[in-house]
C-alpha cells in the first residue's frame, strides 16, 4: 500500500489526503484505545444474538489477499481495518465476536438491518423455486414487486426498469432524459454523486471520482448548500445559476437535470429549501426533465416521507433508487411516467439480470418490513432525537461546524474554524478511529472528507443514538 | 428408428403453428413404415423431481401487469409468453407445472444449473451472516474469491474488479483502457454486443440494441465471420481492417480493442481462426490494450478451453466476465495485469454493491462445482455430440445454413438460400415457436433474427441434446 502514491506529483484534494493519511499511519495508540474503554461510561444497548463462531480468515491474511488480488485502489476505513463477519439487525460483529454499532449500514444500504429474517426468508423461498430466467419468460415476482413499488409513488411515475446497482440506474435515465428530449446537455450539481460509470461520471461533480476520461455534455451548477454556500438557505437564489449555465452554456435546450435531495457522498448536504421547485421550472422551461436521484436518502430514511425529493415540494420525471431498495442484494431502479418509457421501444434496452426473480422478491420483502415495522415513523423519531442530541453536543464543541439532514440520514461537519468553516480532516479520521474502538461506525464524506455521514439501519433505537452520540462527545471532549 | 427424408423448399406462409402438441406427452402410434420418429414428438429424458405447487398469479394476469408497470420497452419470447415459476438444473417448469428443457439458460446465465444445492446453499449460508457492508471494511468472501478467480486466469492477469453485470464490467475495462494508454479510440467488432449504458452502447454494433446518443471515439471494423464474412474463415485477411482503421480513422494511437471470441447476442458467431493473434499484435504496436469481452464464452463453456480466448491462442491484457460467474446472482469481474490496474489509482473508483459477501460466496462455489463437475469436459463431450447431431439435420434440411461453435456455445443460422444465405426470419419464428410446444427452449439471435441459440446450463445431458436435436427435426418436418 505504501507505494501505492509513489511518482504522483498532482495536488490532489485534502479530502483524499486526510484518507491516505489515516491509512498509512497508525493515528491511535494502543495505550490511547486502552484509555479510551476504560474511561467511557456509556454502555451499547443490550442485543440477544451471538454469531456463530468465526474460524475463517483473519483480517490480516484477508488484507494481503485484497492487496495481491483486488485493485490496488480498493481502500478501507480505519487504521487497523476492520474485519466484519457477522450482522443482525443494526449491529455487525467481528472475527473475534465484538459487536459494534452500525451508524453507516454499508453506506446507507441496509435499510431493514442485517440479515433480516423476512428480507432472508424471502430470498430463501425464492432461490428453492427459480433464481433467474429473465424477463424473456414471465414471472411473478418482478411484477408483484413492480407494483408495489408504483404504490409508493408520486403522479404518474408508475413504469419502473430494473437494474443492478445506483449507476445503471443513472446511466439509463441520463440515457432517457437525452432520448425523450432530443437535447444532449444535462445539468447537474456541484457535489453531488450519481456514480461511476462513462455518462453518470460526468454528472459526478467531486473531483476525487472523476478520472481524466472524457465526459462530455454535462454543466455543473451551483449548489444550493446551505452551510458552505453563498446565498445561505436561500434556495431561490441558487437557482439562477441553472438559468444562466441553460442560457450561456447550451442551446438554451437541455436534456435534463439531476439532482440528490440529501448529497450523500457530499457529505449530507440538504439542498436548500425553495430551491428545487424553482430550478424544476427552469429546467422544464428549456424542454428538459427533472431527475431525483434518491438512491441514498430515499426509501423512507428521511421519515418525514418515503421519498427525499417530497420534502421537497416536486414531483420529478424521473426517479431513481438503489442502496436500499434490496437491503444489501444488488438491484437498482428507474421510474418514470408512460409517456417518457415509451422512448425506449424504438431500440431494444436489455439487462440481463435486472428484475430476476431473486432480486425483485428481496425488494418486495423489503418494502413489506419498512411498512410492518414502521421503519419510516422510526427514522422520523430516532432520527429528529438523534439530530437534537448531536445539535447539543455542537454547542459544547467548536469543532463541530454544522448538524444537518433530517431522519437517519444526518451529517456533523467538522472544522477547525467556525468562521472559515475550515475543514478538520485530520480530527476526523482520529474521531472515527476512536468511536470505532469504543464500539460505533460511522462514515465520512464532502468533498474535504471532514463530514461524518450517519445513515444507520432503520432499526437503530433511541438506545442507540444515545450510545452513538455519547461516544462521539466522549471522544471529542477527549480531544 | 427410420427417419423420413424431406427437403424443405417452400416458405413459411407465417401462419402460426397450431398448439396439436403439448410437451412431451405421448402419442398413438403411427404406421411405421411412415417417418415415425418424425411424426411422433420427441420425449423430454427423465428428471426424478416434481415441481412444487404454484398457487401465484397466471401468465395473462402477469402480463398485463408487466405492460402497466413494467414498461412498453420490456420485450419477451413468444407469441403466448411463458410463465417460469421454477428451475432445476436444466429444466424449467411453468404454472401448470410442465416441464421444459431449458437450452438457453436465462442467456447464458445459469452456468451450473438452476436452484443448484451447492450455489443455494452458499448463498443461504452467506445471507444468514451478513449480505452487505462494502469493502470500507473486510470479508473474507470478496478476497477469497478474487484469489480463486485470479488463478484460472494466464499470465500476469490477477488484479480483480467486482461489478454487478457485464454492462459495468466493460464500461470500467474501457476506461481503464483510456486511463492507462492515454488515448481515446477504442475499437470493437461489427455485430459485437458489450452492453447497454452509455460507452457499452458505443461498443455495441447492433443497430438494435444501439439508441441515437453520442458514443465518443468508437472504431467498428470488420467482422471475421466465417459464414458470412467476405474472407470466409481468414483471420489474417479481416485483421488487416483493424489496421487500416487505425491508420486512416485515428491518431494512429488507441487505447484498446474488444472482442467476444464467439459473439452471443450476434448470433454464436465465433471468430474465424487465427484472427485475434493478428488483431492483438495490431493493436498493441498502435499503444493499445487487448480486451477479451468472457460475458458468455467463459467459465469452461466452450469445452476445449476455460475461457473464450484461449481457443484464439492469446493472452489479453483485461478480461471481463459476468452471466454464468454467479450462476444468475447479479456479479461481474474485470480482471487485469497490476500495471494497468495501476491507471485507477489517481482517483477512487467505489463500487457500493460490487464484491458483497453474498455474491461472492456464490462466485466462489460457482466455481467449485464447475470444477468439481468437470463441466468443461462435460461440455466439450456433450457439445461435440449434439453438433454432430445437428450437422446430420443440417445435412437433410436446406433451411439450415450453418451449425457453429464449440462446447455448449452453439448457434444454428437458417436460411432460406444457402447460396444467397437470406435469412429465414420468419421460419425461425416459427421453428422457435414450435420448439417451445415440444418442450424445448432456445434462444434466437444475429442481426435478422434468424439463428438459434443453443447455450442450456452446464448440466445438460447427452440426452438432453439428443431430445434438442430430435426436436428440431420433429420441428422442422412440419414446416
Amino acid at each position: 500500500m505504501s507505494g501505492l502514491l509513489k511518482g504522483r506529483t498532482r495536488v490532489v484534494s485534502s479530502g483524499i489526503e486526510s484518507l491516505r493519511w489515516c491509512w498509512r499511519r497508525r493515528c491511535l495508540s494502543q495505550l490511547a484505545q486502552d484509555e479510551a474503554e476504560n474511561d467511557f461510561a456509556s454502555k451499547m444497548p443490550p442485543f440477544d444474538y451471538s454469531p456463530p463462531p468465526y474460524t475463517g480468515p483473519s483480517a490480516d491474511e484477508i488484507l494481503a489477499k485484497r492487496k495481491q488480488y483486488l485493485s490496488p485502489a480498493v481502500f478501507h476505513l480505519y487504521s487497523k481495518p476492520l474485519n466484519i463477519v457477522a450482522g443482525k439487525r443494526q449491529y455487525l460483529f467481528d472475527e473475534n465476536g465484538r459487536r459494534y454499532l452500525d451508524g453507516f449500514a454499508g453506506i446507507a444500504v441496509v435499510g431493514c438491518g442485517h440479515a433480516h429474517p423476512d428480507v432472508v426468508q424471502a430470498i430463501v423461498d425464492q432461490l428453492n423455486r427459480v433464481q433467474h430466467s429473465t424477463v424473456m419468460y414471465l414471472n411473478h415476482a418482478i411484477t408483484d414487486f413492480a407494483e408495489a413499488l408504483a404504490a409508493k409513488m408520486p403522479g404518474n411515475l408508475k413504469v419502473i426498469f430494473f437494474t443492478n446497482s445506483g449507476t445503471e440506474a443513472n446511466e439509463l435515465a441520463m440515457m432517457m432524459t437525452r432520448l425523450y428530449t432530443g437535447s444532449n446537455d444535462i445539468i447537474s450539481l456541484r457535489n453531488g454523486y450519481h456514480g461511476n460509470g462513462s455518462a453518470t461520471m460526468g454528472a459526478t461533480a467531486m473531483c476525487t471520482w472523476k478520472y481524466n476520461v472524457a465526459q462530455s455534455g454535462i454543466q455543473h451548477a451551483l449548489n444550493p448548500d446551505p452551510y458552505r454556500g453563498e446565498f445561505g438557505s436561500d434556495g431561490k437564489r441558487y437557482a439562477k445559476d441553472v438559468e444562466e449555465l441553460i442560457q450561456y452554456g447550451t442551446s438554451g435546450r437541455i436534456a435534463g437535470f439531476f439532482s440528490e435531495a440529501i448529497q450523500g457522498v457530499g457529505g449530507i448536504v440538504e439542498l436548500a429549501p425553495g430551491y428545487l421547485p424553482v430550478a424544476y421550472d427552469i429546467v422544464r422551461k428549456a424542454g428538459g426533465l427533472c431527475v431525483a436521484d434518491e438512491i441514498q436518502s430515499g426509501y423512507a430514511r428521511t421519515g418525514s416521507h418515503f421519498w427525499a425529493f417530497e420534502s421537497h415540494g416536486v414531483i420529478p420525471d424521473i426517479v431513481t433508487m438503489a442502496k436500499g431498495i434490496g437491503n444489501g442484494i444488488p438491484l437498482g431502479a428507474v421510474i418514470t411516467t408512460p409517456e417518457i418509457a415509451q422512448v425506449l421501444v424504438s431500440r431494444a434496452y436489455y439487462n440481463t439480470y435486472g428484475g430476476n426473480p431473486l432480486c425483485t422478491a428481496a425488494g418486495l420483502a423489503v418494502l413489506k418490513v419498512i411498512e410492518k415495522e414502521k421503519l419510516q415513523e422510526n427514522a422520523f423519531v430516532v432520527g429528529s432525537y438523534m439530530k437534537e442530541r448531536l445539535a447539543a453536543l455542537k454547542e459544547k464543541f467548536e469543532l463541530i461546524g454544522d448538524v444537518r439532514g433530517r431522519g437517519l440520514i444526518l451529517g456533523v461537519e467538522l472544522v477547525t474554524d467556525r468562521k472559515l468553516k475550515t475543514p478538520a480532516g485530520k480530527e476526523i479520521v482520529h474521531i472515527m478511529n476512536q468511536m470505532k474502538e469504543l464500539g460505533v461506525l460511522i462514515g465520512k464524506g464532502g468533498h474535504h472528507g471532514n463530514v461524518f455521514r450517519i445513515t444507520p439501519p432503520l432499526c437503530f433505537t433511541k438506545e442507540d443514538a444515545d450510545f452513538l452520540v455519547d461516544a462521539m462527545d466522549y471522544t471529542i471532549s477527549k480531544m | 428408428m427410420a427417419m423420413q427424408r424431406q427437403i424443405l423448399k417452400r416458405t413459411a406462409d407465417g401462419a402460426r403453428a397450431k398448439l396439436s402438441f403439448y410437451g412431451c406427452a405421448s402419442f398413438s402410434t403411427v404406421p411405421s413404415s411412415k417417418a415415425a420418429a418424425a411424426v411422433t414428438p420427441p420425449q423430454l429424458p427423465p428428471f426424478d423431481y416434481q415441481p412444487k405447487p404454484y398457487n401465484g398469479p397466471l401468465a395473462d394476469e402477469i402480463f398485463e401487469k408487466r405492460k402497466k408497470f413494467l414498461g412498453p420497452s420490456l420485450f419477451y419470447h413468444f407469441q403466448k409468453p411463458l410463465n417460469i415459476v421454477e428451475g432445476k438444473m436444466q429444466y424449467l417448469f411453468d404454472e401448470s407445472g410442465k416441464r421444459y428443457l431449458d437450452a438457453f439458460a436465462g442467456i447464458v446465465t445459469v452456468s451450473c444449473g438452476h436452484c443448484h444445492p451447492d450455489i443455494l446453499n452458499a448463498v443461504f449460508e452467506q445471507s444468514k451472516l451478513l449480505q452487505h457492508t462494502t469493502t470500507i471494511y473486510l470479508h473474507h468472501a470478496i478476497a477469497e474469491y478474487a484469489e480463486a478467480l485470479a488463478s484460472k486466469m494466464p499470465g500476469n492477469l490477477k488484479v480483480v474488479y467486482f461489478v454487478n453485470s457485464g454492462s459495468e464490467a466493460n464500461e470500467l475495462a474501457m476506461m481503464m483502457a483510456r486511463l492507462h494508454t492515454g488515448n481515446l479510440s477504442m475499437i470493437s467488432l461489427r455485430n459485437a454486443y458489450h452492453g447497454g449504458s452509455a460507452n457499452t452502447i458505443g461498443l455495441t454494433a447492433l443497430r438494435t440494441w444501439k439508441y441515437p446518443i453520442p458514443e465518443g471515439e468508437i472504431h467498428h471494423v470488420m467482422n471475421p465471420d466465417p459464414y458470412r464474412g467476405i474472407f470466409g474463415s481468414d483471420g489474417a485477411a479481416y485483421a488487416r481492417d483493424v489496421q487500416e482503421h487505425i491508420d486512416y480513422g485515428t491518431s494512429g494511437n488507441v487505447a484498446g480493442f474488444i472482442a467476444e471470441t464467439v459473439q452471443g447476442v450476434g448470433g454464436a458467431v465465433e471468430l474465424a481462426p487465427g484472427y485475434l493473434k493478428h488483431v492483438y499484435d495490431i493493436v498493441h504496436k498502435a499503444g493499445g490494450v487487448c480486451i477479451a469481452d468472457e460475458v458468455q464464452s467463459g467459465f469452461g463453456r466452450m469445452g476445449s478451453h476455460y475461457w473464450g480466448f484461449e481457443t484464439q491462442g492469446v493472452i489479453p491484457d483485461i478480461v471481463t466476465m459476468a452471466k454464468g460467474i454467479g450462476n444468475g446472482l447479479p456479479l461481474g469481474a474485470v480482471v487485469t495485469t497490476p500495471e494497468i490496474a495501476s491507471a485507477l489509482t489517481q482517483r477512487i473508483q467505489f463500487n457500493t454493491f460490487g464484491g458483497n459477501p453474498v455474491c461472492s460466496a456464490a462466485g466462489l462455489a460457482v466455481l467449485k462445482v464447475l470444477d468439481k463437475e468437470k463441466r468443461q469436459v462435460h461440455c466439450a463431450n456433450v457439445g461435440a455430440h449434439l453438433l454432430g447431431r445437428l450437422r446430420s439435420l443440417q445435412q437433410r434440411y436446406d433451411l439450415i445454413g450453418d451449425v457453429r461453435g464449440r462446447g455448449l456455445m452453439i448457434g444454428v443460422e437458417f436460411v432460406t438460400d444457402r447460396k444467397e444465405k437470406t435469412p429465414a426470419k420468419a421460419e425461425t419464428n416459427v421453428l422457435f415457436e414450435k420448439m417451445r410446444e415440444l418442450g424445448v427452449l432456445v434462444g434466437k439471435g444475429g442481426m435478422h433474427a434468424n439463428i438459434f441459440r443453443i447455450k442450456p446450463p452446464m448440466c445438460f445431458s447427452k440426452d438432453d441434446a439428443d431430445f434438442l436435436a430430435d426436436a428440431l427435426d420433429h420441428a422442422l418436418t412440419k414446416l
